[in-house]
This record gives C-alpha cells, sequence and structure tokens, in this order.
C-alpha cells in the first residue's frame, strides 16, 4: 500500500515537472500565432469532388433531435482523439472491448450511427461520419497487445490547428479532408465530440455556408 | 508483469499530462505519432496501386519532404473508388520498419557481413557463372513473386531463359494463382477472367466459394454489401469450409466438408439439367464438351509427372456422368443437405437472377484445383451466364500482380511472355524481341515451385535467386525444403527488405527499394495495369529488383539486351514488353497512358478499355452474335467432366482433424511487412489455432491455453482460439500463416493439383493434444 502511495507521488511529482517544463513551450507557441506557419500544416491540394456525400450534413440534421445537437461533454480531447490515429485522417482503432470479436456489420452501426450514452463504458458514443459503409473492422481494428513486433522510424505530420480563422471571429476554414469526413455533424456537433472541436453553434444546419475547405497554398494569381 | 505495469503507468502519466495541455490550451493539438518538419510546405500526394492484396485499390500517398505521411483511397479509381482497408490505410508505414536493409549483405564464415552492394552484384554474377560452368545453365534458377513488379519479372525472364537459357523460372504466384490459370486455358484457352470488378454493381446474387472476402478482398466485399444495402433483393450466399467474417455477412451460410465442392459442383449441373434451367442456345452455339484423365495422383513424390489428355466428348455424356451426383447422393459426401445444393442450382438457374461466383485460394490450393475451377465455369456456362455485367465467374487473385507479372508476363518455368516454351513461334517472338537466338529458349520446361525445392535439396539445382517472397515460411512441407537449402554446395540471394526466416537461409542478402521507392506496374485481379512512380528514395543502397537483374545480367556479358539507362530503364522496359501483347486480345496501354491514368484495363484497343471480354458489346477482338469465345480454335468455351476424387491425405485415427490454413485482414502474407506496422502488429500480434468448441471441449482445452498441433511431417505449439474471428466445423482447425514464430507450413503437406502444380495448404491430417 506504502509503495503504491510512494508511487503515485512520484507520479504526480513528474507530471507537475513535465507540466512545468512545457508550460513556456505550450505558450510561446500559443501566443506565436503566424498564419503563414499555420497554411504549412493544410492537408492539401484535396479533391472538391469529395464533398459529394455533402447531404448528409442535411439528413442528420434532420434526424437529430436538437437536444443531442445541443449536448456537450468534456470526456473526449482532441490528444485522446489522435493517440487513436497514426496520422491525422488514417483510421482510429478500436478502443473498447466487442461483444462479439468476430461481428462484422450491424453492430458498431447500432451504437455509432445514433450516439448517445453508453452504461457499459459511461461514455458518450461518438457518431461515424460515413455510416453508409456498413464492413466496419475493414478499416477499424481492434488493439490486442502494446508490443511492437520491430519499432518503426515512423513519422507523420503534425495534425492541423484550430482556430484558423482568417480574420478575428470570422469562421474558421476546414482544414482536413473530406473525404469519408464530409458530415460534418458527426464529428462536430453532440455530446459524443471532442471537446476542442465541437461548434457552440449546433443549431445551424447548413455548415458549408460559412466554413469553406481551405485547400490551395497559393494566392491568386492574375495569368 | 512489473515491466508491463510500469511501462502501462509511463504511458497513462504521458497521455494524461497532453490531455491535461489540451484541456488548457485548447488550440494546440497532439498527435501520437512524431511530427516530421513542416518547413517543407505541405503534402503532395501521387497515385500508386496498394502494395498489398490482388484487388489492386488506387491509393493517393501523401508525401512531405521526401517522405511518405499519409494515405487515402483514390476516387478517380474505379476499383475502390476512395476506400480502402486497414493494410492499405497504413501501408506507408511498411516502409519506416527500424530493421529494413540498408546494406547488401554476404555470409562469412556463417555470419552476414555488411558489404559495398556492387561487390555483392559481382559476387552473385561469379557464382553463377561458376555454377553454370560446373553444373550447367539448369543449375541456376531464379524464384520470384507475384509481388513483382511488371519490370521486375520481365527483366527476370529476360536474363533466365532468353540469355542464359534454363527455364528455372518460377514464381510464388505457382503457390496461388496456379490453378486459376489453368482452369481459365483448359475452360476459355486464355488466362484472367472475362468480367471486372463492375459486375459487384450489377449482380443479383454473390455466391463465394472457399471466399473469405471480407478479410481477403475487404473493398470488394464492402462494394458487394453496398450493393445488397441499395437494392434489398441481392442475395450473398457463403459457400465455405469454415464459419467466417463473410459467412456472417451473408444471407445464407453452407458449410460443405473439405474437398467435396467437387461433387457439389457436379450436383448443382445435375439440378440444373434436371430442372430444364440449361440456357439450350448458348450451348449449343458457345460451349462444347470435354474429359480427361482421372484417378491423377498428388505429385507427393520427387519426380512426378503428369500430363492430361483432352478427349471430346458430347452433352448425352456428361448427363449420363451427372447422374452419380445427385443431391442426395452428394448429401453423403459433402455433409450439404440436398435442398441447399437445390438453393444454390435454383439460384444459378433462375433465368431472371444475374450470378456473380468469387474465388480465391480455396479452389486454386486444391489437389483438384484445376477440376474445381473448370466446374465452377461449368455451371456458368449452363446456363450462359457468362461475360455480361453482373454475370461473372469470377477468380480473384491473392497477390498485387500476379496477374501482371506472373501469369501476363509469363515468370513460369513453362510460359513467355506471350504463349509457352514448347510453342516455336513464341519462342521465335521472343527471341526477336529479346534480341537473342531462337536457339536460347529451351522448349522444354523444368521445374515447377515445389519441384525447384526438391531439386535444390536434391542437388540438380544449386544456385537460387530469390527476390519479393518468403519461401522458408511459405513452402509446404517446409522442413524438407529448409535442410535443402541449407545443404553445403548451395547458393541462395535473396533480395529483400527485412530480415525474415529466408535470410537465414540466405548467402547473399541485396537490399531492395521497396513499392513506392521505385517506379513500376501492378497488374490487378480484372486485367487492369497500374504504374506508380518513385515517391520517396530507398534507404541506404537499397536497389530495385530489375536493376539489381540489370547489373547483374550486364556483368554476364548481356550487356546488349540490358542497354537501359537508370532515368528510363522502366519506361524502356514497359515499351519492349508490350510488343509481346501488341493484338487486339492482349494490347496494353501505353506508358503515357499508364502514367496518366488510375489504371488500364486490358485489352486496350483503340482507346478503350474491354470490361467484359468474348461479348462482341464491349470486346473489340469478339466477333460474331452473342458470344466470341476466341481463346479456343472453335471460338466455343469447354465444358469439362471432371469427377469429385478425395483429398491426399485426410482424417483418420491417428491424425483425426482436417487443418486448414489462410489470411487474416490484418496480415499481408508472411506479415514480413505488415507486422513492422504497428497497429496491425498490435491488432493481431501472434498466429493461433482455431478449434471448434466440441472438439477443444472433448481435448479439455480452453480458449488461450496452448496447443500443439502436429502431422506427420511436423508440428507447432501455439494458442487455441475458441469462438474468435472464426468458426471451424467440429473436425477441423485453422491457422493462420503469417506467423514466422508458429510455423504451420512445416506441418501442411506438399501436395498439389496434378495440372496446375499448385501446392493444397487447405487439407492435411493433424492431431491436437495440450501443450
Amino acid at each position: 500500500m506504502g509503495e503504491s502511495d510512494r508511487k503515485l507521488g512520484k507520479l504526480f511529482l513528474v507530471f507537475a515537472a513535465i507540466c512545468i517544463i512545457a508550460l513556456p513551450f505550450i505558450v510561446f507557441s500559443a501566443i506565436s500565432y503566424e498564419p503563414d506557419e499555420m497554411k504549412v500544416t493544410v492537408i492539401a491540394p484535396q479533391s472538391r469532388a469529395f464533398d459529394e456525400n455533402g447531404d448528409a450534413v442535411f439528413q442528420d440534421y434532420d434526424r437529430i433531435a436538437k437536444e443531442y445537437l445541443q449536448g456537450t461533454s468534456t470526456e473526449r480531447t482532441l490528444s485522446e482523439y489522435y493517440l487513436r490515429r497514426e496520422y491525422a485522417g488514417s483510421p482510429p482503432y478500436i478502443p473498447h472491448k466487442l461483444e462479439d470479436e468476430s461481428e462484422t456489420e450491424i453492430d458498431c452501426l447500432t451504437c455509432h450511427a445514433k450516439g448517445g450514452w453508453t452504461e457499459e463504458l459511461e461514455r458518450n458514443t461518438p457518431l461515424t461520419p460515413h455510416p453508409e459503409h456498413a464492413s466496419c473492422e475493414q478499416c477499424h481494428v481492434k488493439m490486442t497487445t502494446e508490443a511492437l513486433f520491430a519499432a518503426n522510424d515512423w513519422l507523420s505530420l503534425p495534425p492541423p490547428r484550430l482556430g484558423r480563422s482568417y480574420l478575428p471571429g470570422a469562421p474558421s476554414p476546414i482544414p482536413h479532408d473530406l473525404q469519408m469526413r464530409g458530415d460534418c455533424i458527426a464529428c462536430h456537433v453532440g455530446p459524443g465530440t471532442v471537446t476542442a472541436i465541437r461548434v457552440e453553434h449546433p443549431s445551424r444546419g447548413n455548415c458549408r455556408q460559412c466554413h469553406v475547405p481551405d485547400l490551395f497554398d497559393e494566392p491568386f494569381k492574375r495569368k | 508483469m512489473d515491466i508491463t505495469r510500469r511501462a502501462f503507468i509511463k504511458t497513462a502519466a504521458a497521455q494524461s499530462a497532453v490531455a491535461a495541455a489540451a484541456v488548457l490550451f485548447p488550440g494546440i493539438s497532439f498527435g501520437a505519432w512524431k511530427n516530421l518538419d513542416t518547413s517543407s510546405g505541405g503534402i503532395e500526394w501521387k497515385k500508386a496501386p496498394c502494395r498489398f492484396c490482388g484487388t489492386g485499390c488506387g491509393l493517393l500517398v501523401g508525401v512531405s519532404l521526401d517522405r511518405a505521411v499519409a494515405v487515402k483511397g483514390d476516387p478517380n479509381c474505379s476499383v475502390n473508388k476512395g476506400l480502402c482497408c486497414v493494410k492499405g490505410y497504413h501501408s506507408i508505414q511498411i516502409l519506416y520498419g527500424n530493421d529494413r536493409y540498408r546494406k547488401a549483405l554476404v555470409r562469412k564464415n556463417g555470419e552476414l557481413v555488411e558489404t559495398p552492394i556492387q561487390e555483392a552484384l559481382d559476387l552473385v554474377a561469379e557464382k553463377m557463372k561458376e555454377t553454370i560452368k560446373d553444373h550447367g545453365k539448369d543449375a541456376v534458377s531464379i524464384y520470384g513473386s507475384g509481388q513483382w513488379s511488371i519490370p521486375d519479372g520481365y527483366a527476370a525472364s529476360k536474363l533466365f531463359k532468353g540469355c542464359i537459357g534454363t527455364n528455372n523460372v518460377e514464381a510464388n504466384a505457382r503457390l496461388c494463382m496456379a490453378s486459376a490459370v489453368t482452369g481459365f486455358m483448359t475452360s476459355f484457352g486464355l488466362d484472367e477472367p472475362m468480367g471486372c470488378y463492375d459486375d459487384i454493381d450489377h449482380a443479383d446474387v454473390f455466391v463465394t466459394w472457399g471466399n473469405n472476402m471480407a478479410e481477403m478482398h475487404p473493398v470488394l466485399f464492402s462494394r458487394m454489401l453496398a450493393n445488397r444495402k441499395t437494392k434489398t433483393h441481392v442475395k450473398i450466399i457463403d459457400f465455405a469450409t469454415r464459419t467466417t467474417r463473410t459467412s456472417q455477412a451473408a444471407d445464407k451460410s453452407i458449410i460443405f466438408s473439405p474437398q467435396t465442392d467437387l461433387a457439389v459442383a457436379n450436383a448443382i449441373c445435375h439440378e440444373i439439367i434436371r430442372n430444364k434451367w440449361v440456357n439450350e442456345d448458348f450451348v449449343e452455339k458457345h460451349v462444347s464438351f470435354r474429359k480427361g484423365k482421372t484417378n491423377i495422383g498428388y505429385g507427393t513424390e520427387d519426380h512426378f509427372k503428369f500430363t492430361d489428355k483432352e478427349e471430346t466428348a458430347d452433352f448425352r455424356e456428361y448427363k449420363a456422368f451427372l447422374q452419380d451426383y445427385t443431391p442426395e447422393k452428394v448429401e453423403k459426401i459433402s455433409g450439404v443437405p440436398a435442398k441447399d445444393i437445390k438453393y444454390m442450382a435454383a439460384l444459378y438457374g433462375d433465368p431472371d437472377k444475374k450470378v456473380t461466383s468469387f474465388w480465391c485460394m480455396g479452389m486454386n490450393q486444391h489437389t483438384r484445383g484445376t477440376w474445381i475451377n473448370n466446374l465452377v465455369y461449368n455451371i456458368h456456362l449452363l446456363v450462359g451466364k457468362i461475360s455480361t455485367p453482373g454475370n461473372s465467374p469470377f477468380s480473384l487473385t491473392g497477390q498485387p500482380s500476379a496477374c501482371g507479372t506472373v501469369r501476363e508476363v509469363g515468370t513460369l518455368t513453362h510460359k513467355l511472355p506471350h504463349g509457352v516454351v514448347a510453342n516455336e513461334t513464341a519462342r521465335k517472338l521472343a527471341a526477336e524481341i529479346w534480341q537473342v537466338p531462337v536457339e536460347n529458349i529451351d522448349p522444354k520446361p523444368s521445374y515447377h515451385t515445389v519441384e525447384m525445392f526438391r531439386a535444390l535439396d536434391r542437388g540438380d539445382i544449386r544456385f537460387m535467386w530469390i527476390q519479393v517472397t518468403n519461401p522458408m515460411v511459405t513452402m509446404p512441407n517446409l522442413k524438407r525444403y529448409r535442410k535443402g537449402a541449407q545443404k553445403q554446395g548451395r547458393f541462395i540471394v535473396l533480395s529483400e527488405i527485412y530480415p525474415t526466416p529466408t535470410s537465414d537461409i540466405a548467402d547473399v542478402i541485396l537490399p531492395s527499394a521497396l513499392w513506392v521507392e521505385r517506379e513500376g506496374f501492378f497488374g490487378n485481379s480484372e486485367r487492369r495495369t497500374q504504374h506508380n512512380e518513385q515517391m520517396v528514395p530507398p534507404p541506404g543502397d537499397a536497389m530495385c529488383n530489375t536493376w539489381q537483374l540489370i547489373e547483374v545480367a550486364r556483368r554476364l556479358g548481356y550487356e546488349k539486351q540490358f542497354p537501359w539507362i537508370r532515368e528510363a530503364y522502366i519506361e524502356d522496359i514497359w515499351n519492349e514488353y508490350i510488343q509481346f501483347h501488341d493484338n487486339p486480345k492482349h494490347r496494353m496501354a501505353s506508358y503515357k497512358e499508364l502514367k496518366a491514368r488510375s489504371g488500364v484495363q486490358w485489352p486496350f484497343v483503340d482507346g478503350m478499355e474491354t470490361k467484359w471480354r468474348f461479348n462482341p458489346e464491349y470486346d473489340p477482338a469478339a466477333k460474331g452474335d452473342g458470344f466470341d469465345f476466341y481463346g479456343k480454335p472453335d471460338h466455343k468455351a469447354r465444358i469439362w467432366i471432371r469427377p469429385y476424387e478425395p483429398a491426399a491425405e485426410f482424417p483418420d485415427n491417428e491424425y483425426p482433424l482436417w487443418l486448414n490454413t489462410g489470411r487474416i485482414l490484418e496480415h499481408w502474407h508472411t506479415g514480413s511487412m505488415t507486422r513492422r506496422v504497428p497497429i496491425l502488429h498490435k491488432s493481431a500480434p501472434a498466429s493461433y489455432v482455431e478449434i471448434n468448441p466440441d472438439d477443444a471441449g472433448a481435448l479439455g482445452v480452453t480458449n488461450g491455453s496452448r496447443v500443439k498441433v502436429s502431422s506427420r511431417r511436423g508440428s507447432v505449439v501455439m494458442t487455441a482460439s475458441i469462438n474468435g474471428r472464426g468458426l471451424p466445423p467440429k473436425g477441423m482447425v485453422f491457422v493462420p500463416f503469417f506467423d514466422e514464430n508458429h510455423l504451420i507450413n512445416e506441418v501442411t503437406l506438399d501436395a498439389f493439383c496434378p495440372i496446375s502444380k499448385q501446392p493444397d495448404y487447405k487439407k492435411c491430417a493433424v492431431r491436437l493434444e495440450r501443450a
């Protein structure tokens, strides 16, 4: 008992130290807001054709209850969101237990197509942005171990930064690809979403009237 | 245990620190990955076919600062229309395993020693010359792969068949697609499917024959599910020896006893005829009947030889033959209820339903693989459901370029890029394009894969160059072939990217450039050729396999045949290669076209792809009304009389269970690439043996306990999986083969189809013990 208390104490010390060391960096990078530097992290160029599932936003908006749209929670953070991915835009792994390890379709969608509170996990379920794909485990796998077979020298780009509005108070552009993630409501509205990217005005149904994809680095030039 | 807990606490602490910071500063986000310095300016997306299965999904690889950093599906590629599977999305991580081979290695006093690559290539050439001088040209061989890029296979064939003059050219596609090829050749006279993936959008009924598509061809499988979702009448029937994810998603799962698919296919035809569902007009105009030898053996002995004898038959004889295959009789052999056989026959026979059959290893890795391919074509031919949208007997390919590099380039002992070595016209064409004397090309095939490894064991072959494959995990009856390769006086060259069990038998290891680290082409299941450019530099001294072959060819004195320069050799090879196929039955797209498009299907005639062959509506090479099976001299497809014959080995008192082996979703083949992808390994870290709960109960084995699986050839101890992802029926166990630490192929049997010479990895007899 004493042993584990000591460990916990050490852990707090380490945590506090990390926070103190990290603080100046975090503050510095938060203050030094450089639009040019932001631009380079845009995952671009992307195909506009992949906005073709845009009607999903309207359908979800019609389908989903007002109470859900306005629901909030703080249980899911952006870091947690990215810790389940190998790069911004890769399919996340399945972080929870599965009832039947061999399920192929429907079972995932009974929760992830409608969202809401789950008793077993005591969390709000995130919605899938692509319920039209039913063979979920084709892309989303469950982890059964933490160990690696061989180490991997993997690097990718940093995830897009938030708050990238071009003017103070202006709506921020869409910093990510819309392929498979064109349904804004799934990830930006409701209690199952990540706190940092939840919109404050869920009652509005036509997201892309204000938020447009940030597609190209090059400024306009006359020929 | 302690370490695990500490590691866990450390991770948890780091994660909560990150999480706390993120709450404080919501504008900052942290990934689980290390970041690339991004002062370069974003991502450039470039197209490539996926590195893994034969589906041939189009990927867009995001490249930044000479590193591949992200993947998305290519929306312009009609194969996958922007969707991938978990392997595809994480495919680029295969480039960055820390244990990549960066330098050539040469074995000195038993140890692999780093050597400058030019020196290693000198040694390879020297050894080849010495072996040819001492033991003759048929003592050197090359063993390649359905994961070879097209120029790799082409250079190998030109060097060995054209220049050196030996037919010792084989590829691992012999282990995966040979029966599909002989099936096509005997039934239609031309290799590769008549249909295409668009069939998935048109069919009303799908029958998967021993084919767990949900895990092996997941992108095509979800396209099938999407079709069923939009058209509610669509049915999927899974006809298999084991319950899988595919069976779970299917409308009906029908389980048959191993090897009895032969009997069931005949019974389906019996029912179609009995119910008068035969398309008489189609059969009359487009089909002729054949029979071949029976009791054809299993090839388990060295020097086994078999040549089929094709004889003409007729409809009357075929009907008489089928009298032995009534559903009731077949129920007794196969365990499939007669009513289920009748149900399948009714689906195939219904004139209003378009039917697509899919199969892959279940039918190909079969000691009667050619026969079962023929028998499924029989069904489609009887009802005339072929070569039209949605009506398709579709043989899926396992590997990304088994079609492109092995079947089309002809990197098999009996083949040339166009035609077979036994054919004089084909030899003349090859000699002319290759600029070699026609006498160089030996008209006699030498060894197919299993026999090639037996020849290595016997000492008939002394030198083997292995590229892009891992035979020390994949050969059946593995112990014999490992011992053979390790014998004195054998010299093994291996072109590889990571250490594998095959590295352990190699004398020279040449580091290879992988996938998008070099320019190349793949050819997928639906006759689609796909180009990729070089996107990132290969690590260290790693060199493209084609260029390795060119370097050695020049050292052997074949500068004239291998004159290409480094800047343009892939394009030059493509231009030389497509001369072999310059006819309306197989014309291929130009280099420029392939570079611009997300794949092009051959025959590519007058700027048009051919989606359905043998149908004049879609295929410019087909003439006349209805159909034109121009692969055969009489322009007719064949219905073959092929009986049911038992497997080479089946359960008995000593070894009472069937052993079935195969792949799983997460891992590609032997896992040499996918096990270095963190998420794929973390999801499926080790192989296991799936056991039916009844068998497990009788043995007293519970989920997760250790079990010894043994056969007459070897044994392996592994973890039991009960009610896991797949469920074998009582009397069968299933083991995935990806895990080099649990070599299930030491247990399997090297029996093969006498016509295709493809081994049967799906059937042998084993026993289980608690370990």
